[in-house]
């Protein structure tokens, strides 16, 4: 009675598929816990959803649609205000995928939006609801799940916040019902035994329920070992606790950031290209300075005031007018990797030029920090071109100049922590005592660092303990850094000294790629492409007559600004006019501070994100490999369907062959082992006398024709074909 | 082995109907000399005596309307025996041959190792040459020739064994041995009528059954199945229980028989499955085995079996070739 029959596999079907469901929602019910999705139970409802859409088994065409409906409702509901299927709500999709695209391109993974998170783990329900209507209702295998499953649950269990005790008892139970029923099924279908519909169920459920049952209440009375090894939980916490900005060790990416709170710490290289300009020559180009030593990093105090302003006129200068320039411009592009909202600029801008129009500058009076705005909003500004005056300074004004400094700038920039231990200033007053003016006395400090046993690394680099002093650290006891460590360190020193100096972030010249014919100016300019590692931090000195004057400590690097001297005297500058002169070790990179992902200066925030977003990072890989699994043990059924489709358009002998190796592969996996001796026909009947039909004996006598006779069948091929396709069906069925 | 029924070619179906007729389960034996005979080649049987040797050959003879001659060889058999002589008439005042039984379509030679080699080399010249020297005359020998030899197991006293390359004549090789008990039953029970040999008719004609001989001949040979040949041929030669391995005549044979063994089969190429079926008949004769192999009970029946389950079957096209 086939009705019958049909009837019971299909409950039988439909309890396999429930449990295999339930098994299911054991690996989604942890997220909530573990991470920091908030939405748990919309994912619950869009799996459910999938997985009845994959058992009703309508055709791809309607499943289809109405899976992607599913996901874009709650992609609105969640995060798109815009109406549904408006205009703007398309815009706003595709504008997050795109965003989201490129950010998975620069291998920024924690800047990944919770919408697009959503939606690739939506897609992945949707993929595991599909793969596991395969794995369990059509292969009829469940125990690889389970297992995997119980490994999941006791992992994240042991390794995370989340408590699985009565996961795995479900977990369990599950299984056990599962696997009772699978093999039940199995055994039925190999003995071809018809139960007469349910009358007799009782004769297998009973038995299973009581298995079940007895197991579990033998397991729960029974004892159990203590934790063989203490929770790993607030090892893992503690040990992610470190892990805050600059924080125990941990290796950052270079690249410029604006948290500088708390320096050193090892980093690893980036040349993702952040920007390109022309220019005559290598520029410092400039983003902002700090004034405040914290013993540990660089705040910034002196935020206001702050002015908005067209770029047609910056009225930012850090130098007077006594200082020779040279009008210059340049053109800036910024590439979609780079993602500040402030502006880069050479020493002297006056204004922009080819800016797009509504953009404004608000400009940090002191630090000259300026963010690009749009409207009222920081946005990026891509593409523009400054104009500004490239100064030069004469070394004898710089050596002349009055040591008055206004009380403004006294005020601000010899600011130094108290807990400065007095080596520090000691050592300063040791290399200075000689110098006469505050520009030797400068130069004394930035050629102390190339001397003396300082050496550039961004490895290795220690991070100072809660009760030392980084500058310290470095001059005394590592002697080992990056620019960082060497520009603190001068500015420190030179404070110390009642010099007034400040810390400046920005970019170093970068690498020249091209020269090229600019437009806009008949000059003959170069094009150097800037990378995040190029990322640099220099000092700025006060001279009261000149203004800022840019200097480099930092080993390897030479000065990008331009300094001469009147009387045409060679002068003891080895280090000076470096302006035209290749940097020979600018492929070292500069590193500075990472972008930690929210810039958050709460640590403790940022250390649970971090935690969190790698729980993400394992949830998502066990879930790939889970689908990966899938895949691999259903593989011949989705690669004979595709090849099925492929086959039937071939006609040529050579696919006959393929084909027919591939069923002798199929079958072969499905435990008709072919010995390397046996004969096709002789195989052919044993697998036919299995299958009860003569099909792949008249398969292989083609097959034979054309193998041993050299023969074309394409006058065959229909019913080749056909046979062919019965055979592969029935044997994976 | 290969146990399916196959679908035989018409006409032999019809030559293997009549043997049944006649006999009871030596279809195999009936089968491998209808191979033989289409190939043109020779079949050495040894086996002991009484278990239808001489019925399968004339029941064969009779369907194929040849002509049946009988040799039983002894020891003091000359070879003009077998070929014929020429004697003097007294009335033509000539010379006059009487031919030998050797003159016939199909010849049986019982017992070919109890007879001198002089007189075996009589026959075996025949065998190979289909022509044989009567009084330094040329004689050819009839169109189909067909020789079932019989040997009495080794061991027996009284025999001059074949030299090897006297073997190496037969195409093939085999042995009847007795009738199971079920087979044996039904054979009392039959022969108690009248013999049913002479109830059967003749279903070939001789020239049909010439041009089924050249059929046989055109049977196609792939190279794939050719490699398989020859993979099994030399891996008689490398077996290390081998004294003397199977020459290239014995690939030759074993294609031979092949190709007819799948005509009978009614296809027109060979496929593995005949090779693999004919091997231990086609080279078992062929190879001389080591005395320590012998003395370890090896025959070169095993080791030929033992040979076919390390060859693999070829089962992709040869392209490269």
């Amino acid at each position: 009675m086939p009705t019958t029959n049909d009837q019971r596999s299909a409950v039988f079907k439909l309890m396999i598929y429930v449990i295999g469901f339930l098994l299911f929602c054991e690996w989604l019910l942890p997220l909530g816990s573990i991470t920091e999705t908030k939405n748990v139970t919309i994912f619950f409802i869009y799996a459910t959803f999938c997985f009845f859409i994959s058992f009703i088994q309508v055709p791809w065409y309607l499943s289809m649609p109405l899976k992607l409906l599913g996901l874009a409702f709650i992609l609105d509901g969640l995060y798109i205000a815009e109406t549904i299927f408006s205009r703007n709500w398309f815009s706003v999709l595709y504008d997050q995928i795109i965003f989201n695209i490129q950010v998975i391109q620069s291998q920024e993974w924690w800047q990944m939006t919770p919408l697009f998170r959503s939606l690739l783990f939506l897609i992945l329900l949707w993929l595991m609801s599909y793969l596991l209507f395969y794995w369990i209702v059509v292969a009829n295998r469940m125990f690889v799940f389970v297992l995997l499953t119980l490994i999941y649950v006791t992992v994240v269990d042991t390794f995370t916040v989340y408590d699985g005790k009565w996961a795995i008892i479900r977990t369990f139970v599950l299984a056990m019902a599962a696997l009772g029923v699978t093999s039940f099924h199995k055994e039925m279908d190999k003995e071809s035994i018809s139960l007469g519909g349910f009358k007799k169920g009782h004769l297998w459920v009973l038995p299973l329920l009581a298995i079940i049952l007895f197991s579990t209440v033998a397991a729960y009375a029974s004892p159990k070992l203590s934790p063989q090894w203490p929770d790993p939980v607030p090892f893992i916490q503690s040990a992610a606790e470190g892990a805050g900005p600059g924080g125990g060790g941990v290796v950052q990416k270079v690249g410029y950031g604006e948290n500088d709170s708390r320096l050193g710490g090892s980093f690893i290289q980036d040349d993702t290209r952040v920007f390109t300009a022309m220019a005559d020559g290598e520029r410092y180009w400039r983003i902002e300075s700090k004034d405040t030593y914290t013993g540990k990093g660089w705040e910034d105090t002196l935020e206001d005031p702050v002015q908005t302003v067209s770029p047609d006129n910056i009225p930012f200068r850090t130098f007077t007018d006594e200082v020779e320039v040279e009008e210059q411009q340049s053109l800036i592009e910024l590439t979609s990797e780079a993602d500040f909202r402030k502006l880069v600029y050479p020493y002297g801008t006056t204004s922009l030029d080819s800016y797009p129009e509504d953009y404004r500058l608000q400009i940090h009076e002191n630090t000259g920090e300026m963010d690009t705005l749009k409207g009222d909003s920081p946005a990026k500004l891509n593409r523009y071109v400054i104009n500004y005056d490239f100064p030069s300074f004469e070394y004898d004004q710089l050596r002349e100049s009055s040591t008055e400094d206004p009380e403004e700038i006294k005020e601000n920039y010899l600011q130094l922590p108290d807990s400065l231990p007095g080596r520090v200033r000691n050592l300063a007053s040791q290399i200075i005592e000689d110098e006469d003016n505050r520009y030797d006395k400068a130069k004394a400090v930035e050629s102390y660092f190339s001397s003396n046993g300082f050496e550039y690394s961004t490895t290795d680099v220690p991070v100072p303990d809660e009760n030392e002093d980084y500058v310290n650290q470095f001059l005394f006891e590592s002697q080992i850094g990056y620019c960082d460590n060497f520009s603190t360190s001068m500015v420190v020193m030179l404070r110390s000294e009642g010099i007034p100096a400040r810390w400046v972030k920005g970019f170093t010249g970068g690498e020249r790629i091209d020269t090229t014919d600019v437009t806009y100016n008949d000059e003959l300019q170069n094009k150097y492409e800037i990378t995040s590692g190029n990322a640099h931090s220099w000092v700025e000195v006060y001279f009261p007559d000149v203004g800022w004057v840019p200097f480099e400590p930092t080993k390897g690097f030479t000065n990008n600004a331009d300094f001469y001297t009147d009387i045409d005297t060679e002068d003891s500058d080895s280090a000076a006019s470096g302006s035209d002169t290749e940097t020979p070790e600018d492929n070292m990179g500069n590193p500075q501070q990472m972008e930690e992902q929210e810039a958050a200066s709460d640590s403790e925030s940022i250390n649970i994100d971090s935690e969190q977003s790698y729980v993400w990072v394992y949830v998502l890989a066990a879930f790939l490999l889970l689908a990966l699994l899938v895949l691999y043990v259903t593989r011949y059924k989705w690669i004979s369907a595709f090849l099925i489709r492929r086959y039937r358009k071939n006609e040529d002998e050579e696919t006959f062959e393929k084909a027919y190796q591939y069923l002798l592969k199929v079958l072969d996996h499905k435990g008709f082992k072919r010995k390397p001796e046996q004969t096709l026909r002789d195989y052919a009947f044993v697998v036919d006398r299995h299958f009860q039909s003569n099909d792949m004996r008249r398969l292989t006598n083609n097959y034979e024709r054309v193998l041993y006779r050299n023969e074309s069948r394409r006058s065959h091929w229909p019913k080749v074909t056909e046979l062919w396709e019965n055979l592969i069906k029935k044997a994976l069925s | 082995m290969n146990q399916q029924t196959f679908l035989y070619q018409p006409k032999i179906s019809d030559v293997m109907k009549n043997i049944n007729k006649v006999m009871i389960g030596k279809e195999e034996a009936a089968l491998l000399s209808i191979v033989a005979l289409l190939a043109k080649g020779h079949v050495l049987l040894e086996d002991v005596p009484g278990v239808g040797k001489t019925m399968l050959v004339k029941t064969l003879a009779k369907s194929l309307d040849c002509e049946f001659k009988r040799i039983q060889f002894t020891p003091d058999l000359l070879p003009s025996d077998v070929t014929g002589v020429s004697i003097y008439n007294p009335k033509e005042m000539e010379f006059e041959f009487k031919p030998g039984p050797i003159l016939g379509n199909i010849v049986l030679a019982d017992e070919i190792n109890r007879t001198s080699p002089k007189t075996q080399s009589a026959l075996l010249e025949g065998m190979e040459e289909t022509s044989i020297t009567v009084d330094g005359n040329p004689v050819s020998l009839k169109d189909p020739f067909f020789v079932m030899a019989t040997q009495n197991p080794i061991e027996y006293e009284g025999t001059y064994p074949l030299p090897e390359a006297q073997l190496d004549r037969f195409l093939l090789k085999m042995k009847m041995g007795y009738p199971t008990a079920s087979q044996e039953m039904e054979m009392l029970s039959r022969t108690s009528g009248g013999h049913p040999i002479n109830e059967i008719s003749s279903v070939i004609t001789r020239d049909e059954l010439v041009a089924l001989q050249k059929e046989v001949e055109e049977v196609y040979v792939d190279t794939t199945v050719n490699r398989y040949i020859i993979d099994i041929v030399t891996g008689t030669r490398k077996h290390e229980g081998v004294y003397l391995g199977v020459s290239p005549r014995g690939s030759i044979s074993l294609m031979k028989a092949a190709k007819a063994y799948a005509f009978v089969h009614d296809r027109d190429y060979v496929v593995p499955d005949d090779v693999q079926y004919l091997a231990p008949y086609v080279l078992s004769h062929r190879m001389i085995l080591t005395s320590e192999a012998n003395f370890e009970g090896a025959t070169p029946e095993s080791i030929i079996e033992e040979l076919l389950s390390a060859t693999s079957i070829p089962v992709k096209r040869n392209i490269s070739e």
